[in-house]
């Protein structure tokens, strides 16, 4: 098993796959959020002190004829609040290519939930990289063309990895869908200390 | 690829799919400048579905940002809120110097104070000619002036327009560089073989019917030049409200046959129009810089021509007052001189005259001035504020805190390094 990771200060790419010589075999690509356990619970630890102070001000602003009724709702919506929170917070997100056979991508969320999403080989036409404007920021996303899909569909969901990280998992899409990469554009990459 | 020498932002709200002379001066100056091995990216906001990078020919990066225009394709002015965007483009790109157009355009106002308060190098051109004395004027000149007030250089298109633009912002003149715009002498060529001008004379006019472009005075232009020169025919092309006017001239005199009205002529089409003329006739009342007698001198018609700034050497041109008498005897001379004009030899001249090359050299010069200057810190520049007005002056440095305060917030937020750096592609050609 060879395995090569880039890491920055927010994310951690991990490449898993056979030796180089087997081209049928399985290549996982990994993005994981770093610290994801320490800011995870941190969070979940500040949402949580919030969320009582939040009880304690409704106890005194409404309930003081029924505290207890008042402390017992809070609670229950507080709580709900945080799993619903949890949810949202991602801990790893994976591409797995199996080629011939097609590609799963998996979002893995703190709580333990695994969300994937299989796609043939047949139904993707290509992987392009494309820069995203937003209103105030611009990142670099992956995306795949499929067949019989009007939007472009996103690999890496929740994440943003940098370039750096999604230039060699543009390349193994690539090298399974059988697209010449010679045909398309030449980049000169600066290299970022 | 060697490292390029520059690496220019051009910014504006004016920018393809919509057309204009903005528009098309920033394209062929981008060009230009990347054929001079120099980086350009444009920036301006998003055109309906239009939004994200495009890249356009010569590897021309355009980022559509995708903030809404609010009125006459302006971004809605948050003042602060294309703070996150700008920084994350200039950082991206590694830009060198931002160079701003039209006076008109928020975005660019914006995008130029950001700039300065990053410390970066900062150039602004002026397309347009404005008044002093309506609200709307006064207000724009004042947040002309706020940002003239920190700028490296300026250019503008003419000298009339550097007089406008220096007595509305105050602006030293020291700091105002002259270049004229020029025209695509490849598209405007005339035609091969010329129109005869034996039998019937044509004259073309084509503009926006409206008022600033002197549609009134060609309502009583018109029918008097028809009435003293049977053998004259008008071709108008161009729309607008006044189009009314000019339908209601051609009933009440009967000038049907030799007027011809072809409604608005998209800009592929003007060179197919012009070439069937001999004289061009440009009324406007004012323009700082009027391109379209720069694309009929190129396509080899004479033109009659208002005093308007960007005038052609004398004897390409008849100049009159906006005045429909004075207008008409320049239309009579210009008859007289007519069999001793030679097209293609007009042509050449407009070839070596006004050509984006050179536009794109003299912007250079620009460019490496700016660079030059030095960079002041805070507290000087916030000195140049305080003389702009009383109670103004002290606005704007309270802008330009915040402004700076609102950055730095952001390089704690978001540090410097975590901006990623684009590549530079290159495009097979």
């Amino acid at each position: 098993m060879v395995s090569s990771s880039i890491s920055n200060k927010r994310y951690t790419y991990i490449h898993e796959s056979e030796s180089e010589a087997n081209r049928e075999a399985i290549d996982i690509h990994h993005v994981i959020i770093n610290g994801s356990r320490v800011t995870g619970y941190a969070r979940l630890r500040w949402l949580a002190t919030f969320l009582v102070a939040l009880a304690i001000i409704m106890y005194f602003l409404l309930g003081k004829d029924n505290p207890v009724r008042t402390l017992s709702w809070s609670c229950l919506l507080s709580g709900f609040f945080v799993m619903i929170q949890t949810r949202k917070f991602v801990k790893k997100e994976s591409v797995i290519i199996m080629p011939t056979f097609g590609i799963q991508l998996e979002t893995q969320y703190l709580s333990g939930k695994t969300l994937s999403m299989f796609i043939p080989i047949g139904k993707i036409l290509k992987p392009v990289l494309v820069e995203c404007v937003t209103p105030v920021t611009c990142y670099w996303s992956l995306s795949l063309f499929l067949r019989g899909e009007e939007q472009l569909t996103l690999v890496f969901k929740e994440l943003r990895p940098t370039l750096k990280m999604l230039v060699p998992i543009w390349k193994a899409l690539c090298a399974v869908i059988g697209t010449d990469q010679s045909e398309m554009m030449t980049e000169e990459e600066h290299v970022v200390a | 690829m060697a490292e390029p020498k520059l690496r220019v932002l051009m910014v504006s709200d004016f920018f393809f799919p919509n057309f204009g002379g903005v528009e098309n001066h920033i394209y062929y100056l981008s060009q230009c400048l990347l054929n001079l091995g120099h980086k350009v990216v444009v920036m301006t906001h998003a055109y309906g579905n239009r939004t994200g990078v495009r890249y356009m020919t010569g590897g021309l990066k355009v980022y559509y940002v995708p903030w809404r225009p609010f009125a006459m394709q302006n971004t809605f002015p948050t003042v602060y809120g294309t703070l996150p965007i700008v920084r994350t483009i200039l950082k991206r790109e590694r830009i060198t110097v931002v160079h701003g157009h039209q006076a008109f355009s928020t975005l660019c106002h914006e995008a130029l104070m950001h700039a300065r308060t990053m410390g970066y190098r900062v150039v602004f051109t002026d397309h347009s000619l404005y008044g002093f004395a309506d609200v709307g004027s006064i207000h724009m000149n004042k947040v002309l002036q706020f940002t003239l007030a920190d700028i490296d250089q300026a250019i503008c298109v003419s000298h009339t327009s550097k007089e406008n633009t220096v007595l509305r912002s105050g602006l030293a003149p020291g700091k105002v560089f002259m270049i004229p715009n020029a025209v695509d002498t490849a598209m405007f060529k005339p035609a091969d073989v010329r129109p005869s001008s034996d039998d019937v004379i044509t004259i073309v006019v084509i503009s926006r019917l409206v008022y600033r472009k002197g549609a009134d005075l060609l309502v009583e232009v018109i029918p008097e030049v028809c009435r003293l020169y049977p053998n004259v025919r008008f071709v108008v092309g161009g729309d607008g409200p006044k189009h009314v006017r000019l339908e209601e001239m051609r009933e009440k005199h009967s000038l049907q046959d030799r007027v011809e009205m072809l409604g608005a002529v998209p800009h592929s089409r003007v060179r197919s129009v012009l070439v069937t003329g001999h004289i061009f006739l440009n009324s406007s009342l004012t323009e700082a810089f009027c391109i379209a007698i720069l694309e009929a001198a190129s396509c080899g018609l004479l033109t009659v021509s208002t005093r308007v700034g960007g005038v052609l050497p004398d004897d390409m041109v008849v100049l009159a007052e906006p005045d429909p008498d004075d207008m008409v005897r320049a239309i009579e001379k210009a008859i007289s001189i007519l069999p001793s004009i030679n097209p293609e030899e007009m042509h050449n001249r407009m070839k070596k005259l006004y050509s984006w090359q050179d536009v794109a050299k003299r912007t250079e010069i620009v460019y490496d001035r700016a660079l030059k200057c030095s960079n002041r810190n805070l507290l000087e520049r916030l000195s140049r504020f305080l003389s702009c007005g009383a109670w103004a002056g002290k606005v704007f440095c309270m802008v330009m805190i915040i402004d700076y305060l609102l950055w730095r917030l952001l390089q704690f937020l978001q540090p410097d390094d975590d901006v990623e750096e684009a590549p530079d592609i290159n495009f097979c050609n």
